[in-house]
């Protein structure tokens, strides 16, 4: 009788114990690393100010395929001094740039070419190029 | 009564105004007298005589005309002369420059194609000494170390060689640069479905895991530290794919560190610090390969070695190209970890795991660089 009654209570226990503890068994859903970016409500910003430092954070279409990040440092008297990290068959190097820059209803337009859409979201930008969409986020240098 | 009324008013009017007018002829016949006037004077100018004169004027002004437009006329022609003579100087000028020009680039022309030959030639003489060179490193597979192998405990994988061209190739120049994006300079080239292709798996946004089951509760454990590179035509259904996935067995976390340190004993990541899959074939399933949506779904088949024991793994794969041009490789197997000689937690014999548990894959993987082309 005794003894019955013992199991009974580590059945009891061990039913109990596990209920106590949940599982954290990663949903199927929640397996792949998230980019959150999506979610950015991204809206035109015609004429915008863009002085600062911006660095990329996605980058999409063929771009993305040998580009690895972007760096822009907008001045407000219309320069830019830009880096990008590209990845060619002897592996990543720094291509860098300088010119001019204009905000305009059209877009933005570097160095007097054809404007690009640009969207902007709070701290991010999002630039539209025929063979790419970059989203920047506003920085600070260190 | 009344018609001779009017009648008689009628008399009497008529003989008032007869009186009336015997009055007045009276009255006024001394006071009246009638002239009849000569035709208009003859003096005046002759009206001939004044056409004659208009005629002169108009005459003189025509002359004065006549040598305005003269005079202007001359001007202009001579103004257009010179302007004809400056603008013939610049085409002789321009037509100068042009042959100069035309000069230079058939200069560069001819110096390109010098380039070409020596590039070729070089090309020819690349392509036999690869050709020596696999000649001579013919060993046995077994001894051919795998090129991406980091793992130095871990059984030799043979690594795929490339055969190298029979004959002499032209060398194909370097990539040409796509002026393109924001200014910047990126190699031509980029992801193509149908053509092979190396992919290069990204560890920060990719995971590799497995889910457990136990006792007490079921869990997960998950790591980022995953590596690794396969080559694959998305396209073909023969399905030669080719390659390695390898995650840091040590770094698999279940988010109870006590469970962590039982974890990696049983892996005995300090001599296996590697779980790792080798690729062997793809299998695609039926209409698994979906162009139009650019998605592959199928089998992976190849070597799963898990704490130094290698089995032949099948592993159910989706792959999709993300908007980055990356390939998304989802997928999972139910595995026996008594099959890879791997003890099964228990703890005091109550709370056992399961020897049964599901390994899967979340990875993101980049083309290659260079491989785009």
């Amino acid at each position: 009788m005794k003894r019955r009654l013992r199991a009974c209570v580590l059945v009891a226990t061990a039913l109990g114990c596990s209920g106590c503890i949940a599982s954290n068994v990663v949903a199927t859903g929640d397996r792949m690393v998230q980019q959150p970016l999506e979610q950015l409500p991204f809206a035109p910003a015609p004429g915008l100010q863009l002085d600062g430092l911006y660095e990329s954070v996605a980058i999409t279409g063929d771009a993305a395929v040998s580009l690895r990040r972007i760096w822009y440092l907008f001045r407000a008297d219309g320069s830019y001094t830009a880096a990008a990290l590209v990845e060619g068959e002897r592996g990543a190097s720094f291509q860098t740039l300088d010119g001019s820059w204009a905000s305009t209803a059209a877009g933005l337009s570097l160095d007097g070419a054809e404007p690009v859409p640009l969207e902007q979201a709070e701290q991010h930008l999002r630039l539209s190029a025929p063979t790419g969409v970059v989203v920047l986020r506003r920085s600070a240098a260190q | 009564m009344t018609q001779k009324l009017l009648q008689w008013m009628g008399v009497a009017f008529v003989l008032l105004l007869v009186g009336g007018a015997a009055f007045a002829l009276t009255v006024v016949k001394d006071r009246v007298r009638v002239v009849v006037a000569a035709d208009a004077a003859e003096a005046g100018p002759d009206p001939v005589a004044l056409v004659r004169d208009d005629v002169g004027v108009l005459a003189r002004d025509v002359a004065e005309l006549r040598t305005a437009l003269g005079t202007n006329f001359e001007r202009l022609g001579a103004a257009l002369e010179e302007r004809a003579e400056a603008r013939h100087a610049d085409v002789q000028a321009l037509a100068r420059e042009l042959a100069a020009a035309r000069q230079q680039l058939a200069a560069q022309a001819a110096a390109a194609q010098r380039s070409e030959q020596q590039l070729a030639q070089l090309g020819a003489r690349l392509a036999a000494a690869e050709s020596a060179a696999v000649q001579s490193v013919a060993v046995p597979a077994e001894s051919v170390p795998a090129e991406s192998v980091p793992a130095a405990s871990a059984p030799v994988v043979p690594a795929p060689i490339e055969p190298a061209p029979a004959e002499p190739v032209a060398v194909a120049p370097p990539p040409a640069k796509a002026k393109g994006f924001l200014s910047f300079s990126l190699p031509q080239g980029g992801f193509a479905f149908d053509r092979e292709q190396s992919w290069q798996i990204v560890p920060e946004l990719s995971r590799v895991g497995f889910d457990a089951k136990s006792t007490l509760h079921d869990f997960s454990g998950v790591t980022s530290k995953v590596s690794g590179r396969f080559t694959a035509d998305f396209d073909d259904p023969a399905g030669g794919w080719r390659g390695e996935v390898a995650c840091e067995a040590a770094t698999l976390a279940t988010g109870v560190d006590g469970r962590d340190t039982n974890l990696r004993e049983h892996l005995d990541t300090t001599n296996h610090p590697q779980i790792r899959f080798t690729i062997a074939r793809f299998v695609p399933a039926a209409d698994g390969i979906d162009r139009d949506e650019q998605t592959v779904a199928g089998e992976v088949q190849g070597t799963m070695t898990i704490r130094g024991k290698s089995r032949e793994l099948r592993l159910p794969v989706r792959i999709e190209i993300d908007p980055s041009r990356r390939a998304v490789v989802t997928g999972q197997v139910r595995l026996k970890l008594s099959d890879y000689e791997v003890p099964v937690p228990s703890q005091l014999g109550v709370i056992n795991m399961q020897d049964e548990v599901v390994v899967w894959v979340a990875l993101r993987a980049r083309l290659v660089a260079g491989d785009g082309k």
